[in-house]
C-alpha cells in the first residue's frame, strides 16, 4: 500500500508535467498527435489521483496506524463514516482531495463533449495542469499523505470530536466543490485571453462553470455555518473569523461576475473588468487557502501553523503576477468594440452599481481580514477589528444590494422611462411600506429591521410581480391554465427564472439573518426540578442522565418545555464523552420553528447535580436554511439542459489546428 | 459628458461611499492584540481598550463559580508570566490543562482581565499531540441515573 500510494502521487506529478508541456509543445508545433497525448495523459493523472484517494480511505477504513495520517486522525473504535471523513481532517488529505477535484475538472473540460474540436482545450487543459503540478509539488514534497511511522501504533489519536458530526460530511467536500470549481473559470478566462476571443460560447462556458462553483461554495459556506449553529454552543452561525472571510470574499466577486457577464452578452462592455473578476476570484481563493493554511492570523479554525501557507503564497503570487502579464498584453483588445451606457436609469447601469456594491463589499471584508496585519506592519502591534466592525460595514452593503436586486430585474434594458417605473414598482413599493407599518404596528421599534424587512418585501415582491406578468403574457398567446404557462415560461428561460428562483432564496436567507440579530439569552444554574425562564417560554430540567453511544458516553439533561402555557415536548442538551479524547463535547439542542429557534446547551453540572443551562431565544434561524435549499434549488434549475432555448452558442474565435 | 461619464461618476460615488463606511467603522470597533507578557506588564497602559491575547490555560487554576455564572483562571506564556482572567459566562469546550486560550475583553488596572470572549483552539485541532491520557470515565460517574 505504501508502495502503490507514493508510486501514484509521483507518477501523477511526472505524468501532469508531461501533459503540461506536452500540450504547450502541441500548441506550438501544431500538432494534434501531441495534444492528445497530453489528453491521455490528463486521463491518467486523474485515474491515479482517483487511486490514491481510494487507497488512504481503504488505509483510514481499516485503522493502518503505521501510516502517519491515520493514526493522525483516526481510532478504532470511529464509526467507519468518519474513518473515511478523516480523508478530510488534515492538510495532506484534504491537499489530494483538491487535487482530486481539480483533475476530476480537467478531464471533464478536456473531454466534454461541447468542447470537442475546439482549439480552447489545450490552454484550458495546460493551465489546469499548472495547477494540478503544484498540488503535486506539495503533496509529493511537502506534506505526503502516504508518510509511515517508524513504529505501528496500537491505537490512533483519533478524530477531534469537533468534526464527527454530519456537517463534517458535507461541508468540506462541497466548500471544496466550489473553491476548486473556480479554477475552471479561470482556465476559461486566461485561455480567452491568450487566443483574444471572449465571443458567446466562452461567455456560456465560463458563467455555467461559475454558477456550479458558484453554487457549490454557497452551500458549502451554508453547510459551515449550519454545522457552527449546532455544534460548537455559541448561538450563532456566523463569525466574521478570518477562515470564514476567506470563503466569503470569492463568494462575492463570483457573484458579482455572474450579473456583469450579462452586460457582455447583450452588449459586449466590461470585458476587461470580467475577465478581471473572474481572476481575482480564483486569486482570492488561493488567498482564502493561504490564510487557511498558514496560521498567519489569529483564527479558531486554522490548520495550525505549517509552512505550507508559504508554499501557497508562492502560488499566489506567480497566478496572479502570470495572469495581470496577460491580461495587460491584451488589454487593447479588449478596450475595442466596447459599448456606451444608453441611460443612467437601465439594467446595464443597474447591474454595474449591483459589481460596484458586491467588489466594495469584497474589499470590506478584505480589509477588515487583513487589517491586523497592516497595522502591525505600520504600527508594530496588531489592531484587530472583530463582529461589531463587520457588521456595521456589511449590514448597509448587502442591504444595499437586495435593493438593486429588487429593483434591478425589472428596469428594461438600455433606457428606462417613468412611466415603465411606475408601472414596475407602485404597488410593491406601497405592498412593502404596508409590511412596515404592520411592524411597528406590532411593536418593532428600531429602525434597521423595519428598513430591512421593507426592503427585503420589496425585493420579494417585484420578483413576483416579474412571474405574474411573464405569466399572463404567455397565457394570453398560448391560452394555457396558470400553472402550464409557469411552467413553460420558466423552462424556455431557465437562466433567467433560475437566477430569480436564487434571489428569492437569498430574500428568505436575509429575512433569517436580520431576525437572528434580535436574539435573547440567560445563562442560569439550577437545581433539579426547577425551571428557567425566558420570553413566553418555560424550561423544568427534570433530571440528568447518561447512556452509551458505541464507545462514547453522552449525560444529557432531561429537559421539559411550555410556551405560553401550552405543552411542547422535551428536548435533551447534550455532553458527549469520547474515549480517545479528554475533554466532553457540548451536543445542542434546538427546538425549531419557522417563528424561532428555542436553543438550549448544557453546559456543565455540579455533584449534588445542578447544573448550567445557557439557553437562547433566536428568531427565525430556520430562514436562513430554507433560503439556502431555495438557492440551490435556483441554481440547479438555471444549469439544467433542458430541452428549450439552451443551444449552446457556436464557437466564433480563431480556429487552430489542434483542439 | 457622455453617458459613460455619468455612469463612472455614479459608480465612484458607490465607491466613496464604501471606503467611507469602512474608515468610520474601524476605530470603533477595533481591538488591540497584546501579547500576553504585555498585557501583564502594563496593565495600566490599556485600560479602556478592547485588547485580545492568547495564552495557554492554567488548569489547577480553574475556579468556577456555578450559581453566579463566573468562571476564574489563569493563562500563561512561555515565558511564566500569569494572567488571571475573569469571564462572566460558561466554561468554553476544550477547556482543559494546556489548550491555548484566545482572549478578547478589557484588563483592569489590578491587572484581572475582564474577557468578554473566551475562546479555546486546541494545539491539536489539526495537526497535533496524542492527549496525555486515555479518556477516565470516572471524570462523570457521579452523575445520576434516575431515570
Amino acid at each position: 500500500m505504501y508502495i502503490i500510494g507514493n508510486l501514484t502521487i509521483y507518477l501523477a506529478f511526472a505524468l501532469a508535467l508531461y501533459a503540461f508541456i506536452i500540450f504547450i509543445l502541441g500548441i506550438f508545433k501544431q500538432d494534434q498527435r501531441l495534444v492528445d497525448s497530453g489528453k491521455s495523459a490528463t486521463l491518467a493523472v486523474f485515474i491515479l489521483a482517483s487511486i490514491s484517494m481510494l487507497i488512504l480511505l481503504i488505509l483510514l477504513g481499516t485503522s493502518q496506524f503505521q501510516f502517519e495520517y491515520v493514526y493522525s486522525y483516526t481510532s478504532t473504535d470511529l464509526p467507519l463514516v468518519y474513518k473515511l471523513a478523516a480523508l478530510f481532517a488534515g492538510n495532506s488529505g484534504s491537499l489530494l482531495m483538491w487535487t482530486f477535484f481539480l483533475a476530476m475538472y480537467t478531464v471533464m473540460v478536456a473531454y466534454s463533449k461541447k468542447m470537442k474540436n475546439n482549439p480552447m482545450v489545450p490552454y484550458i487543459s495546460a493551465i489546469l495542469l499548472g495547477n494540478i503540478i503544484f498540488f503535486y509539488i506539495i503533496l509529493g514534497f511537502v506534506t505526503n499523505p502516504f508518510g509511515m511511522l517508524d513504529f505501528v501504533p496500537q491505537e490512533g489519536r483519533g478524530l477531534n470530536p469537533m468534526l464527527q458530526d454530519p456537517g463534517m460530511l458535507l461541508h468540506p467536500v462541497t466548500l471544496y466543490l466550489g473553491y476548486v470549481g473556480f479554477a475552471v473559470p479561470f482556465a476559461f478566462a486566461i485561455t480567452a485571453l491568450i487566443l483574444k476571443t471572449t465571443d458567446a460560447f466562452w461567455l456560456r462556458m465560463t458563467r455555467r462553470w461559475t454558477i456550479i462553483a458558484w453554487c457549490f461554495l454557497t452551500l458549502g459556506n451554508v453547510i459551515g455555518g449550519w454545522w457552527a449553529y449546532l455544534e460548537l454552543g455559541w448561538g450563532g452561525y456566523w463569525a466574521w473569523d478570518p477562515v470564514e472571510n476567506a470563503s466569503f470574499m470569492p463568494w462575492l466577486t463570483a457573484t458579482a461576475y455572474l450579473h456583469s457577464v450579462m452586460i457582455q452578452e447583450r452588449k459586449g462592455m466590461l470585458k476587461v473588468w470580467n475577465i478581471s473578476l473572474i481572476i481575482l476570484t480564483y486569486a482570492l481563493t488561493i488567498f482564502g487557502t493561504f490564510l487557511v493554511r498558514s496560521g498567519v492570523l489569529t483564527s479558531v479554525h486554522a490548520f495550525g501553523d505549517t509552512n505550507i501557507g508559504s508554499y501557497f503564497l508562492i502560488f499566489l503570487a506567480l497566478v496572479v503576477i502570470f495572469s495581470l502579464y496577460v491580461l495587460m498584453s491584451r488589454y487593447q483588445l479588449l478596450k475595442q468594440d466596447n459599448g456606451q451606457f444608453d441611460s443612467l436609469l437601465s439594467k446595464e447601469s443597474s447591474f454595474l452599481v449591483n459589481n460596484l456594491i458586491l467588489v466594495g463589499g469584497t474589499f470590506a471584508v478584505f480589509w477588515g481580514t487583513i487589517f491586523p496585519l497592516v497595522s502591525e506592519a505600520v504600527r508594530g502591534y496588531r489592531v484587530t477589528v472583530g463582529i461589531p466592525f463587520f457588521n456595521a460595514v456589511m449590514s448597509p452593503i448587502l442591504l444595499a444590494l437586495i435593493f438593486v436586486m429588487a429593483v434591478c430585474p425589472l428596469i428594461a434594458w438600455q433606457r428606462s422611462t417613468v412611466k415603465n417605473l411606475k408601472d414596475n414598482f407602485l404597488i410593491p413599493a406601497i405592498l412593502s411600506i404596508v409590511v412596515a407599518a404592520v411592524l411597528a404596528g406590532f411593536g418593532m421599534r428600531a429602525a434597521y429591521p423595519i428598513i430591512a424587512y421593507a426592503v427585503i418585501s420589496f425585493m420579494l415582491l417585484t420578483h413576483l410581480l416579474e412571474f405574474y406578468r411573464g405569466v399572463k403574457a404567455r397565457r394570453k398567446v398560448t391560452k394555457e391554465n396558470y400553472l402550464v404557462a409557469l411552467y413553460y415560461l420558466m423552462v424556455k428561460n431557465r437562466r433567467r427564472y433560475g437566477g430569480y428562483i436564487i434571489h428569492f432564496g437569498i430574500g428568505i436567507m436575509a429575512i433569517g439573518i436580520v431576525g437572528s440579530a434580535f436574539d435573547d439569552e440567560t445563562m442560569q444554574t439550577v437545581p433539579k426540578g426547577s425551571t428557567i425562564e425566558i420570553q413566553d417560554y418555560v424550561l423544568t430540567y427534570e433530571y440528568l442522565a447518561q447512556r452509551r453511544e458505541g464507545v462514547n458516553d453522552v449525560v444529557f439533561a432531561n429537559i421539559h418545555i411550555q410556551k405560553g402555557g401550552k405543552d411542547i415536548g422535551y428536548i435533551q442538551p447534550e455532553r458527549l464523552f469520547f474515549s480517545t479524547w479528554d475533554e466532553p463535547h457540548t451536543q445542542v439542542a434546538v427546538h425549531s420553528t419557522l417563528r424561532e429557534d428555542l436553543y438550549v446547551v448544557l453546559s456543565g453540572w455540579e455533584s449534588d447535580e445542578r447544573a448550567t443551562f445557557v439557553v437562547k431565544v433566536n428568531p427565525l434561524v430556520e430562514w436562513v436554511w430554507i433560503g439556502s435549499f431555495v438557492l440551490t434549488i435556483g441554481s440547479i434549475f438555471a444549469v439544467w439542459p433542458g430541452k428549450y432555448g439552451n443551444i449552446t452558442p457556436r464557437y466564433r474565435g480563431p480556429k487552430r489546428k489542434v483542439s | 459628458m457622455t453617458k459613460n461619464t455619468k455612469v463612472i461618476l455614479a459608480g465612484s460615488s458607490i465607491i466613496v461611499a464604501i471606503l467611507i463606511l469602512l474608515i468610520a467603522a474601524t476605530p470603533g470597533a477595533s481591538g488591540t492584540e497584546i501579547p500576553l507578557a504585555q498585557a501583564v506588564a502594563n496593565p495600566g497602559q490599556y485600560e479602556d481598550r478592547y485588547i485580545n491575547t492568547e495564552g495557554f490555560l492554567v488548569e489547577e487554576s480553574i475556579d468556577w463559580r456555578a450559581d453566579e455564572i463566573e468562571l476564574r483562571f489563569d493563562i500563561e506564556d512561555e515565558d511564566g508570566n500569569v494572567l488571571s482572567v475573569l469571564h462572566e459566562r460558561v466554561r468554553p469546550d476544550n477547556f482543559s490543562d494546556g489548550v491555548i486560550v484566545l482572549l478578547g475583553g478589557y484588563i483592569q488596572p489590578d491587572g484581572i482581565f475582564y474577557a468578554e470572549t473566551v475562546q479555546t483552539r486546541c494545539p491539536s485541532v489539526y495537526e497535533g499531540e496524542k492527549p496525555d491520557e486515555d479518556y477516565d470515565p470516572s471524570v462523570h460517574q457521579d452523575v445520576g441515573n434516575d431515570d
